[in-house]
């Protein structure tokens, strides 16, 4: 595939963004709903408290790195807050707000889980209180974050999606495929991976997660099918597009990597899980992977295969 | 916009040449006349003196490119080249070739300065931005190297240059022109397919009324400000 202007650095940022903000909503609703005090030891929680921020900051990174002239003089990067017209001036707003509120959220769930870290270091500043209030800190923090990450999974639809010149783009779907594609990543991540790793049957506990995650991946299947559908009626670059995705080179890909190990598998394996709540050890991870790799390819995919109109 | 300010030209100041109702008034003219002050007109949400609007709408210089008498010899290609000390192989004006053969011919495609640029609507970094006269420019000093005007661009008349990191297109060679001469392209072309000026001076205004000038892809929404085109057989 050929790639525009933008390509894997722009499309592993998307990605990045859409999980961590995923895997912040994933977290923090488990937080507010109360799941999390009725085990033990909650791996969703804390894995998806402690990768957003990070996952979020390297996607920064990589993009500041696609950079020209603002890597060379990073102090030109301030200029990107001026433009309130530019969704990128948008999503650089809600980044600056969501990425320290990601990595407080992080930092209050570790010090919730070890208590140890705060009186160790009360030991030497002894100003310190000896507990936090960490379920009602937590709460604030997580109702904030969760808006801060719908905002950072939708901009980066929207930031494709108002580009009038790439016709495959310009669709009202893409935001909405960006925002349940980063929730089914964030939970791929904490759920299918993590938690399946910490406690191998977890989807005993959580009867209902695996209706709710085959409910978003069906979701995703129908959105991802609706934008290429609605490409290929639409005819001209847009169909060009979409029989680059469908036939052409990106083709692998998107039916190997995103269709078939990124969707349809996690579907069944979320089926089977539902009936007979539980996931195995092996397909419960199987599925995370698949399904993280499908968040990647499908934004690589959407993006390299950008035609822009003929002139 | 745009048809309520058509509405108001053609109101005030009897009938319009045919085939080009927006820019048939010169707003020379039209302030002259003293109502530009007085006018009102809804720009967005908001009302606005009628000579502002106009300033909106209108730019100051026109290039219209006859494809008529264009050869597609490249002689503007390589004049932009090295009049903007570009690399080797890059300019700021591509040709498309259009057409099957023998009745091929060459679309000399640069940046239009659109009134409704995408390229500026999207910069985070505000580096794109009108000039009082309507052509479109780059600040070199602030554009961070985004790319997203280059995206967003139809024309595809950005250009990244790798070794300034900044993302930048045709300027209209706009200290020549401000100092009264003529931009590269324009200089170059031998063919005399490329006609630039002062939207009321005499030649301009003349073709621009006879109608058979026409922007390059209006559904683009875009409003190229500067840059028409004389269409083969129009």
């Amino acid at each position: 595939m050929s790639e525009h202007h933008w390509g894997w650095l722009v499309a592993i940022y998307l990605f990045l963004g859409g999980m961590g903000a995923g895997s912040f909503i994933v977290a923090a609703l488990v937080e507010l709903s109360g799941e999390r005090y009725k085990h033990k030891y909650c791996p969703t929680t804390m894995v998806g408290a402690g990768v957003s921020g990070p996952l979020i900051l390297l996607g920064t990174v990589l993009l500041i790195f696609d950079l020209g002239a603002g890597l060379r003089e990073p102090w030109r990067i301030l200029n990107m807050f001026t433009n309130p017209q530019s969704v990128m001036t948008w999503g650089i707003w809600i980044l600056s707000l969501f990425i320290p509120i990601a990595f407080l959220y992080g930092i209050l769930e570790i010090m919730h889980v070890y208590p140890g870290i705060l009186a160790g270091a009360r030991k030497r500043l002894h100003f310190l209180p000896e507990t936090l209030p960490y379920r009602n800190i937590k709460r604030i923090v997580c109702s904030v974050g969760i808006a801060l990450a719908l905002g950072t999974a939708i901009y980066t639809g929207v930031l494709l999606s108002v580009v009038r010149a790439v016709p495959l783009w310009a669709s009202a779907i893409l935001p909405a495929l960006f925002l349940v594609s980063a929730i089914s990543t964030g939970m791929g991540l904490c759920i299918d991976l993590a938690a399946t790793l910490a406690i191998p049957d977890v989807h005993r506990r959580f009867k209902n997660l695996p209706l709710i995650h085959m409910v978003l991946i069906g979701l995703e299947m129908g959105l991802l099918a609706l934008l290429l559908v609605t490409a290929l009626n639409q005819g001209g670059e847009a169909a060009r597009s979409a029989k680059l995705i469908l036939t052409g080179d990106g083709s692998i890909a998107f039916w190997v990597l995103v269709i078939g190990f990124g969707m349809l598998y996690p579907f069944m394996v979320h089926v089977y899980a539902f009936a007979r709540h539980s996931h195995g050890y092996v397909s419960g991870i199987l599925s995370g992977v698949g399904i993280i790799i499908a968040g990647l390819f499908v934004r690589y995919i959407i993006v390299a295969a950008a035609i822009p109109v003929v002139v | 916009m745009e048809q309520e300010l058509e509405g108001q030209v053609a109101d005030t100041d009897g009938p319009l040449p045919e085939g080009d109702k927006r820019t048939g008034l010169s707003r020379r003219t039209f302030l002259k006349s003293g109502l530009g002050g007085v006018l009102m007109v809804a720009v967005g949400s908001k009302w606005i003196p009628f000579s502002q609007a106009m300033e909106q709408v209108e730019t100051d210089y026109v290039m219209i490119i006859d494809l008529e008498k264009c050869t597609g010899c490249g002689a503007c290609e390589l004049a932009c080249n090295q009049r903007n000390d570009l690399p080797e192989g890059k300019s700021f004006i591509h040709r498309v070739s259009k057409g099957d053969d023998p009745d091929c011919w060459c679309l000399p495609v640069q940046c239009q300065h659109c009134q409704d640029a995408p390229c500026e609507e999207v910069c985070p970094a505000s580096a794109t931005y009108h000039h009082p006269s309507g052509v479109v420019l780059v600040n070199e000093k602030t554009c961070v190297g985004c790319k997203y005007c280059a995206v967003a661009c139809p024309y595809e008349a950005r250009i990244y240059d790798e070794d300034t990191g900044v993302v930048n297109k045709c300027w209209l060679c706009l200290d020549y022109v401000l100092g009264g001469g003529q931009p590269a392209c324009v200089q170059a072309c031998v063919k005399g397919a490329r006609i630039f000026g002062r939207r009321d001076g005499l030649e301009i205004a003349e073709i621009l009324a006879s109608g058979r000038t026409e922007v390059l892809h209006p559904e683009f929404g875009t409003k190229p400000g500067v840059v028409r085109y004389i269409f083969p057989g129009s």
